[in-house]
Parts: C-alpha cells; sequence; structure tokens
C-alpha cells in the first residue's frame, strides 16, 4: 500500500455515459443522483480538484414532476437591467416552455461554484423529448 | 562608546525579508514593508492549513469509502459500525486506498461488515 494518498490525474479516469428517463421523476431527487455522477462522486477515486465525472443524458425533460403547490407557487425570476425590469415565471408554465432549462438549473445549483463545477456542467445532456443524438457513446442506464 | 549607525542592519534585514518573500505577486516580492505583512499572513495561513490538512484529508476518505460502499448496496455508516462491531481497525485513509487499488478485499470486507451491522438496512 502506497504511504499517500491517491490523486487521480486529469483524463486519467476514462468517462462512462449514462442515461436516464425524466418521466415521472420528482426534480429534486433526480437532480441530486444526477449531480453526484457529474462530480465523480460515485466513484472510489474521486479526486476534488479533477473532473472525474461521467456524461449523464436526460431524456423526457418534459415528463419532470414537481411536488405540492410548486408548478404554481415556484417562480424562476430575472431582473432585465430596466427600471421596473424584475420578471417573473412559474415553474408550470417553464416546463412547458422550457423543460430542459429546469433540469439544468437544478442540477447547476447542486454543482461546485466555480470553473470546474461549470466543466462539470457541460457533461450534462438534457433533451425534452424521447430521443438524444448520443446512441454512439453507448449510453447505460443510471443506477 | 562609538555611534553605531542603523545602515547596515537595516540593508540586511531588508535583503532576508525579500529573500524569503520570493515568488509571490506584485510589491509583495519587492517592498520590504508589504513582504513583512505578506509574510506573517503566510505564516498564519501555514499553521491553520496544517492542522486544517487534517479534517480535509478525513473528509476526502470518507468521501470516497462512501462511493465504494454505495457501489455494493451499502452505506458508510452502515459499514463503519459493520467494522466496529467485528474489531476491524482499518483506519480511514487504508479502506479508502483499498476501494481503489484492491476491490476484490473491499468486497469482502463489506460482507463482513455486514454481517456484525446493527445499522438499519438501505432505505432506497
Amino acid at each position: 500500500m502506497p504511504r499517500q494518498t491517491t490523486f487521480a490525474k486529469p483524463g486519467e479516469i476514462a468517462p462512462s455515459w449514462h442515461l436516464v428517463d425524466a418521466d415521472g421523476q420528482v426534480l429534486g431527487r433526480l437532480a441530486t443522483r444526477i449531480a453526484v455522477v457529474l462530480m465523480g462522486k460515485h466513484r472510489p477515486e474521486y479526486t476534488p480538484h479533477v473532473d472525474c465525472g461521467d456524461f449523464v443524458i436526460v431524456t423526457n425533460a418534459k415528463g419532470i414532476v414537481l411536488t405540492g403547490r410548486k408548478s404554481e407557487q415556484k417562480h424562476r425570476t430575472h431582473y432585465t437591467g430596466y427600471p421596473g425590469g424584475l420578471r417573473s415565471e412559474s415553474y408550470g408554465s417553464l416546463i412547458e416552455r422550457q423543460p430542459e432549462r429546469v433540469i439544468t438549473d437544478a442540477v447547476r445549483r447542486m454543482l461546485p461554484k466555480n470553473r470546474l463545477g461549470r466543466q462539470m456542467l457541460s457533461k450534462l445532456k438534457v433533451y425534452s423529448g424521447n430521443d438524444h443524438p448520443h446512441h454512439a457513446q453507448q449510453p447505460t442506464p443510471l443506477s | 562608546m562609538p555611534r553605531a549607525r542603523k545602515g547596515a542592519a537595516r540593508n540586511k534585514a531588508r535583503r532576508r525579508i525579500l529573500r524569503s518573500a520570493r515568488g509571490y505577486w506584485g510589491t509583495k516580492s519587492r517592498h520590504k514593508q508589504q513582504a513583512k505583512v505578506a509574510l506573517t499572513r503566510a505564516g498564519q495561513f501555514a499553521y491553520r492549513d496544517r492542522r486544517a490538512r487534517r479534517r480535509e484529508f478525513r473528509r476526502l476518505w470518507i468521501t470516497r469509502i462512501t462511493a465504494a460502499c454505495r457501489m455494493r448496496g451499502t452505506r458508510y455508516s452502515r459499514f463503519i459500525n459493520g467494522l466496529q462491531n467485528s474489531g476491524i481497525a482499518l483506519n480511514r485513509k487504508m479502506l479508502s486506498e483499498l476501494a481503489i487499488e484492491d476491490p476484490k478485499s473491499f468486497d469482502r470486507l463489506v460482507e463482513m461488515a455486514e454481517e456484525k451491522t446493527t445499522a438499519q438496512a438501505f432505505a432506497r
């Protein structure tokens, strides 16, 4: 056994691809599972300063479920920069308009807020429909 | 008693400070006063982080053991509880290294821990 703790080097861990069907899944419950895989915390070689996560493909984003009254009560707000320009949209209508965005945002907020976190987020591919263009990567179902 | 002047001693002190502040950013490696402040702070950080390092590494080992446990359908607290009950005294560093270098032995450890564990089964 080595005396020193092992650290994975960048590129040393070959990332694999995972596929999840979001239909009927609860938003936060799904997002935590995705975030763990994107960060690489699902493998024993996890190294905090290296991106050792896998790719995740999410299909059927439009089937994502919010519990309780969150689709009416939970809002996404942003400020346009103009006076009185605070816009707000309920999650219910956001899911209809941009379901990919809902999942991406939920996962993004669970990842580290730094350069590495942004790199990890780029490995998340979300599609509102049933199909995805990553068949060549031979994704396996996310456990 | 002849009057001693500061000149030589002052230059020597300045050289000593700037030498140990080599490689610092901007004036911190060039001006005596800035270098002095930077060195004091550097020393404080070094002292604090020698202690923080131990905690950070323990956290990392625990994260890795958690990952290895979850791959095998158990979880960290249940695994550690089982090891403790069966009197296995491997520390977290070695457990995490085993999980990477020798997954077979880790499989066996999980089995042994599962036999003796008093923690509740996996909820999911």
